[in-house]
Parts: C-alpha cells; structure tokens; sequence
C-alpha cells in the first residue's frame, strides 16, 4: 500500500524540526552536528517521497548527491572538531567567544 | 554528457583538475613558490578559457548555462582567485599554511562560485554553493597561527551547515510542490500549482532564501559576518566577502529573470528584509574598533543595498544590481589586500591603535586604502558613487522610493564611519611601529584594483554596456 504523499511530508517536517530544536538548544558542537544531520535527512526523505509521487527519478538522484555532501561535510566538521578540541579542550560551543565587537 | 558540453564546461575543467594536479604535486614537491605560480597560472588559464573558447552549448546538462553571463561571472570569480593566491602568497609562505593545499581549495571555490553563478537547475545550485562553502570552512580555520583562526572556522561551520540543512530542505519542498528542479519550471509550477502543494512550495522558496540569507549575510542572519572575517586571513576574508556572496547574488539575477510573477509574492519579505539588513549593517558598523570587522559590517550594508536592486526586477535593476556587484568586488578585495599587504610575523593590523598614524608610514598603501574605503562610502569619481547611482535610480523607476530613501541613509551613516577609519590612518605621525612593506605581487593586485576603481567611477559606461549586453 502506498502510504499518503501528505503523511510523508508532514512526517518530514517533523523530523525537520527535531532536527533544528537540536541544533538551537544543544551546546554541544558534535550535537548540533548531528541536529544538521537530521535536518538534512528530513530533506531526503521529502525527496524520496517527492521522487515516487511525481513519478521521476531527479529526487533520487538529489538524495545521492545530498548523501555525498554531507558525508564531505561530515569529515571536514569532524577534522574541525579535533582542531578545536586540541586547541581548548572542550567542546561547547559557548565557550568560543574570543572575538568581541 | 556529451563532447559539447565538455567544452562548454572548459573553464570549470581547468580548474577543478588543475587544482587536483596541484594537490597531487604537493604530497611529494611542497616548495610553495612554484606551487603558488601554478595556482595563478591555472586560474588565469580558465579566465582566458572563458573569455575565448566560444561555448557550443547555451546549457549544460540542463544543470548550469554556458551563456556570456555566465561567462562574464567564470571570468571574474577566476580572476579573483588568481588576485586571492597572489595576496595570499606571503602568509603560505611564512605561516606555513601548505601551499598545494591552500591552492588547490582555493581554485575549487573559484569553481564552485564560477558554477553557482550560471545555475540553472536547482541541483546544480546546490552543488556549486557546498562546493566553495567546503572550500571556506577549511580556508578560513587554515592558519593555526592565529588564535582567533579555530573560532571563526566553527562559527563560518555552524552557521554554514545550518544554511545547508535550510538549504536541501527548501529545495526538497520545491521539489515536492512542482515536481521539477530546472528553475524555470519550478518557479512557474508555484502560480499554477493548488491548495496544499502551493503552500509547500512558498514555504520552500522562504526557506531557500533563508539560506541564502545566511550566505550572503542578510539581517537577521548576519551576526556570523564580523567574527568570521576577523579570524580569517585577510586575504581568505577578502574572498569570503566578495566571491562567495557575489556567487549568490549572481545566481539570484539569474533566479529573477525566470521567475515572473512569483517574485512580487515575495517581494514584500524581501523589502523587509533589505531595510533591515542595511539599518543592521550601517549601526554595527558604527561601533567597530576593528579595521576586519568594519568591513564586515560594510558588506552586509552592501548586500542590502544589492537586494534594492534585486527587488526591482527590471532589466534596468538587473544590470545595476549586476554593476554594483563588480564594483564592490573589486572595491572591498582591495581593501582586504590592503590588509593582507601590511601583515608581517606579528600578524595584520586590525585594531584602530595599530591603524593609528600609519598614513604616514606607508603612504601610498594608506591613501589606497583611502581610495577603497571613499568608494565604498560611494563618493563622486569612484566606482562605489557610479554604482549606487544606478541602483538607487533603477529602484526610483520601479517605484521603490521608500526603499531608496532608507539606502540614502544607511549611506550618509556609512560615510561616517568609514571617514573615522581616514581620520585614524591621518592621525598623529608618532609612536606607530612600520609593518611590513609588501612584495610585489601585493603591490600588483592593489594597483590593478585601484585602477579599475577610478575607470569604473570616471567611465562606467564601458561597463554598463557590456553588462546589458551580457543580460540580453
């Protein structure tokens, strides 16, 4: 049975804003990673459910590519995060405020 | 993918792989010079590519055009980058930044700005602005000599991978509600599309803008700007704030022309969100005791001011938006080589107390300096005057009066603070320490950019001309 083009969105939406309370209320810079992770698979599963409603294969193809950004992402962030951790020795972002107007 | 289309794509093919050969050559030869000289060379070859290999296609895989605008944009992003390796040279060198990899990313954000800026499907859009924001979130946390270098790379991350995920998930609602990525179809499919779908895709194109709002730092998303080009290198800073929010604006006139009457849908937000930005801009500016920041600052009232243009969406608006942009490129690259020349072993001169008097020490770079920071103020004979003439005057004639008159006062707010930027390069002759005294190349790029300032402010016709036609 296909399941409703409605529920899949809305269930992406959901997701969606899992994703970006994460990003807004963790301090943590691995846990606002991992809330942009989740903002961007909310993406991908609009596509996919995006991709069978209109019949064409161009949100598929996003969603590979979006898989390939983000992994790119992903290990510039993580290599990001090593730099930071030696440099501080912590990892809430709060306490990155060295720079002042 | 066929033959035509390889060709048509030449200038992004020299680039990209000349940029991977350099990356190649440096795990075992890492001498900088040489490396340096090649990162130059590979980016005026592309230039040269574009300006001369006729593209037999007017469109790429239904991803990106090939048509002269989007040449004219290969031409500049590639002449840029040449400008950023050339000013960049010193810090790789003395710094220890490694060069084929400092080079090499460098050329690839070249790529994907020269690739953003003749988008024309969604995908491809997408595509080009990961691949210079990548490029960036390495470029600008590269100098592990500078404290602040770390700080600005996480705050240019974070607030880049949340643009990302705004970014994937407006176009994925596009999608959803238009069933198309070209951007033609996909503007057109949100007037003809109904009920629920319709509302999907507005709030798409509200997300998309969003992030696009994080890139080229609109109001209320530009409190990144500051801190971010205070850590970076000046010359990484430099490219920051020209090329990689020039990419975007670019792409946006693209957007516009296709876009018909979905645009007056927006137009309301977007007006909000242009006053908003150049009040923000002009006000942060104002307080800033740091030379880095205050070009920060400039650059959002900048972006504002292009959105003026943008709005109109006019043939006339277009090639003023398109006109300002080059000359703002220009205008702030060069003040950030500026900065980039003086560095030395101690750092770059930021703060106002190093800035203090050196009018008197490095004459000629500070009344440069001058130069770009009266153009950016917009004063008669500089491109800065030219530019904001003719943006101000295509908003007049679409009717935008309230809009001009709020970008008149950011200006005379502008003009104020860049004046007390002169007043402290003029100030007391003593007790400032020399920096260094700038090589050659340096000494190039700033005459290059201060030249084309005066052409552009004395004779902007040229320009003008070209860029209509480039439009047509």
């Amino acid at each position: 049975m296909m399941i409703p083009f409605g529920h899949a969105l809305a269930f992406a939406a959901a997701l969606f804003i899992l994703g970006l309370t994460c990003v807004l209320a963790r301090r943590q810079i691995i846990m606002i990673l991992i809330g942009v992770e989740i903002m961007l698979n909310a993406a991908s599963l609009v596509f996919i459910a995006a991709s069978a409603y209109w019949q064409q294969a161009d949100g598929q193809v996003f969603v590979i590519l979006l898989m390939a950004i983000t992994a790119a992402e992903v290990a510039v962030a993580l290599a990001m995060v090593v730099y930071l951790w030696r440099r501080k020795k912590t990892m809430i972002a709060d306490q990155f405020n060295g720079m002042r107007g | 993918m066929s033959v035509n289309d390889l060709l048509a794509l030449t200038p992004i093919l020299i680039l990209v792989l000349g940029g991977t050969a350099l990356l190649m050559v440096c795990a075992w030869y890492r001498a900088p010079r040489p490396l340096l000289a090649g990162g130059v060379t590979v980016a005026l070859m592309a230039a040269l590519a574009a300006g001369l290999v006729p593209p037999p296609a007017t469109e790429i895989s239904g991803l990106f055009s090939a048509t002269s605008y989007a040449r004219f944009f290969t031409i500049l992003w590639s002449l840029l980058a040449a400008a950023g390796i050339m000013i960049s040279a010193r810090y790789v060198i003395d710094w220890r930044l490694g060069a084929g990899e400092y080079v090499s990313l460098v050329l690839y954000a070249a790529a994907g700005m020269a690739l953003l800026s003749s988008a024309t499907h969604l995908l491809g859009l997408f595509l080009a602005l990961e691949t210079f924001t990548l490029a960036f979130y390495i470029l600008i946390a590269c100098n592990r000599r500078c404290e602040f270098a770390a700080e600005a790379g996480l705050k240019y991350l974070l607030t880049g991978a949340v643009a990302t995920g705004f970014m994937a998930f407006g176009i994925a609602l596009i999608y959803a509600s238009s069933g198309s990525l070209h951007l033609p179809e996909a503007l057109t499919s949100l007037t003809t599309a109904t009920g629920a779908l319709q509302a999907w895709g507005f709030l798409g194109w509200g997300m998309f803008l969003v992030a696009i709002g994080f890139k080229i730092s609109l109001a209320p998303f530009h409190l990144w700007t500051a801190d971010v080009y205070q850590g970076a290198p000046a010359p990484v800073s430099g490219l920051l704030a020209t090329g990689s929010k020039g990419a975007v604006v670019a792409a946006l006139v693209g957007v516009i022309a296709v876009a018909g009457p979905v645009w007056h849908d927006l137009q309301d937000l977007l007006w909000f969100m242009a006053v908003i930005t150049m009040l923000a801009g002009a006000f942060g500016a104002f307080t800033q005791q740091n030379l880095k920041r205050l070009l920060a600052y400039s650059s959002v009232v900048h972006m504002g001011t292009l959105l003026v243009g943008l709005i109109c969406q006019s043939a006339e608006g277009n090639v003023a938006t398109v006109f300002y942009l080059v000359a703002y490129v220009i205008t702030s690259f060069g003040a950030f080589a500026v900065i980039a020349s003086l560095a030395d072993e101690r750092g770059e001169p930021m703060h106002f107390d190093q800035w203090r008097g050196l009018g008197y020490r490095h004459p000629i770079r500070c009344a440069v300096l001058s130069l770009f920071l009266l153009s950016l103020a917009g004063l008669p004979a500089t491109a800065g005057f030219m530019a904001k003439l003719v943006i101000f005057q295509a908003a007049l004639h679409s009717g935008f009066t309230g809009l001009v008159l709020v970008g008149i006062f950011a200006s005379l707010i502008s003009f104020a603070f860049y004046l007390r930027v002169i007043l402290v390069l003029y100030q007391s002759q003593n007790e400032t320490s020399s920096w260094h005294p700038g090589s050659a190349m340096e000494h190039a790029v700033l005459t290059v950019c201060a030249s084309a300032v005066l052409l552009l402010g004395l004779f902007p016709g040229i320009l003008l001309d070209l860029i209509s036609l480039i439009l047509t």
